[in-house]
């Protein structure tokens, strides 16, 4: 049997008196591309926080093929990419300086080779020495997915990333997700506010609500429970207001 | 330690790029550069006037400088270390760990398999090794000054005994390069990270020692340690309780001793084994640092 690439098992976490995330189980297996949808303050960053180590949860497990994210941490950070919502980079230095912390960081040696193989895949190949302080959001978050795909992830997560980007910048942004999952068969995680972005990219959804899940299923499936409605958008706003398993 | 060496020659890139940290270097390699002509003209004035008035016989005193050590030249040099070095490390430390506070980097670096103790480490390994090597470039300069004003190249004694006093610039200026990024860490504004070292600095540099031999605060700005009080006084019973912690005499002390000031007399082993633990207590702070506070985002 394959190990699942992402399990949450009654996963919670809580600031102070305030339930973020309440008793999320979740499953997604290799090679999924998977968009997991809530409204805002519905506990999305803080499953993908958690998910990458950054937040520890306050119970629950949560495995990334098969390593857990508290007590092999540093395995599963090996194992995965993250694009956080708005990356941030050293903007007095050039892109390459910038990937090449990035890789050595990620226990690459010489990343030189593999940053221009990168940036070539991502259709930024002789930008490499130009310092990131004039680059648009777009071209930022090309640089975002460069360094979180460096290191030739297993399972790669992005938060919100779409976020702050024009058409085309989105557009580019779902191609690349596709060529990720189906040359390399990356697992991608995404959380997203744009469905149609979801509809074009994801394999399989999650819907979050007040901390916790009330839909996960693959696309086909969810689509297919609701036959009179043709769009994601009124799947989403019906099974959003389903009362919490 | 994960993220060691990613983080020591990240930070090395770093500091080079960074403007301030440049702009103090170029200060403080300029004073030291000058202090050894400052000394001479000050040597040269004295001796003139001395030469003048023992003529016109007026004194029979030997001249207040025959038989100094060259190493005279570099004294001035200590107070340089302790004024322009230290807020230099400061700086230096306080942009190590605010810089991916301020750019919000923290987020993708401790989503690598990296701790927090080995990336705080290796960022002070790069601080120090840029304090290394500008008090390198100091210590080279000073020997090179004072074998043009001698008028001869200095002898192994003289030159083990800068390299020594560079040793000791260097612990103390690492002291305050790690006093900058622990305020960089755990301030909540970019203002107060700088503020509360150079406060710490002051009262490390100025009160404490105001407090424990009653110096007057110009004094302090001698290369020289502050007069010790009178035992059985008030000042002496304050001075056993902060003394300690004023390391910058601490420093004086043993700086003083090492480039032979007859001013300053008695071991230096103390006062090097203070300037040892001020260094020791601050390491262990910086690396006890939580994960969670390098990437706690800033108020300003």
């Amino acid at each position: 049997m394959t190990t699942p690439a992402i399990q949450a098992i009654d996963l919670a976490k809580s600031y102070g008196s305030r339930e973020a995330l309440s008793g999320l189980t979740l499953e997604i297996g290799q090679g999924e591309v998977f968009g997991l949808l809530g409204h805002n303050g519905a506990g999305k960053t803080t499953t993908v926080s958690i998910l990458t180590t950054l937040l520890p949860p306050t119970s629950g497990t949560a495995l990334i093929n098969g390593y857990d994210v508290v007590t092999q941490a540093h395995d599963v950070r090996r194992s995965i990419g993250y694009l956080p919502e708005n990356v941030q980079f050293y903007d007095h230095l050039s892109v390459r300086e910038n990937l090449r912390f990035f890789g050595h960081l990620s226990g690459m040696r010489k990343p030189d080779a593999r940053i221009t193989e990168v940036l070539e895949f991502l259709d930024f190949g002789g930008m490499e020495n130009r310092r990131l302080g004039g680059f648009s959001k777009g071209m930022r978050q090309r640089i975002g997915i460069a360094q979180a795909i460096l290191h030739s992830p297993a399972v790669l997560f992005l938060d919100e990333p779409t976020s702050g980007l024009d058409p085309e910048g989105v557009r580019g942004l779902r191609e690349t997700i596709g060529r990720l999952n189906s040359e390399f068969g990356m697992t991608i995680f995404m959380n997203t506010h744009l469905l149609s972005e979801v509809t074009k990219t994801c394999t399989s959804i999650g819907i979050l609500r007040s901390g916790a899940l009330v839909h996960s299923d693959s696309m086909g499936q969810t689509l297919d429970a609701f036959p009179g409605d043709d769009s994601l958008e009124s799947v989403y706003f019906q099974l959003e207001s389903k009362p919490v398993r | 330690m994960s993220g060691f060496n990613a983080s020591f020659r990240h930070e090395l890139v770093c500091t080079r790029r960074a403007r301030v940290p440049q702009l103090l270097l170029f200060v403080f390699l300029g004073m030291v550069s000058v202090s050894a002509f400052i000394g001479w003209s000050a040597r040269s004035a004295v001796t003139a006037v001395y030469d003048r008035i023992s003529a016109a016989g007026l004194t029979s005193a030997p001249n207040p400088f025959a038989g100094s050590s060259p190493l005279y030249y570099a004294h001035n040099s200590v107070i340089y270390v302790v004024l322009i070095g230290a807020l230099m490390a400061i700086v230096l430390g306080v942009q190590a760990t605010l810089r991916d506070r301020k750019a919000a980097t923290f987020t993708l670096i401790l989503s690598r398999p990296v701790g927090s103790v080995g990336r705080l480490l290796g960022q002070l390994s790069a601080l120090s090794v840029v304090i290394a090597v500008v008090l390198a470039i100091s210590t080279v300069i000073s020997w090179a000054s004072i074998g043009i004003i001698t008028g001869g190249i200095l002898g192994l004694d003289p030159t083990l005994r800068l390299a020594a006093f560079a040793v000791l610039s260097w612990l103390l200026l690492t002291g305050f390069a790690l006093l900058g990024m622990l305020t960089g860490s755990y301030s909540k504004k970019e203002t107060t990270a700088l503020l509360v070292p150079f406060i710490a600095w002051s009262v490390i540099a100025f009160v404490l020692p105001q407090l424990g031999t009653a110096a007057r605060p110009v004094a302090l700005l001698n290369p020289v340690p502050a007069i010790p009080p009178p035992s059985g006084g008030i000042f002496d019973t304050v001075n056993s309780f902060v003394g300690p912690f004023a390391v910058t005499e601490q420093f004086k002390h043993a700086a003083g001793v090492v480039l032979q000031d007859g001013a300053v007399t008695g071991s230096p082993v103390l006062a090097i084994s203070l300037l040892i633990a001020f260094v020791a207590l601050l390491t262990v702070l910086v690396a006890a640092t939580p994960r969670q506070r390098l990437r706690s985002p800033l108020h300003d």
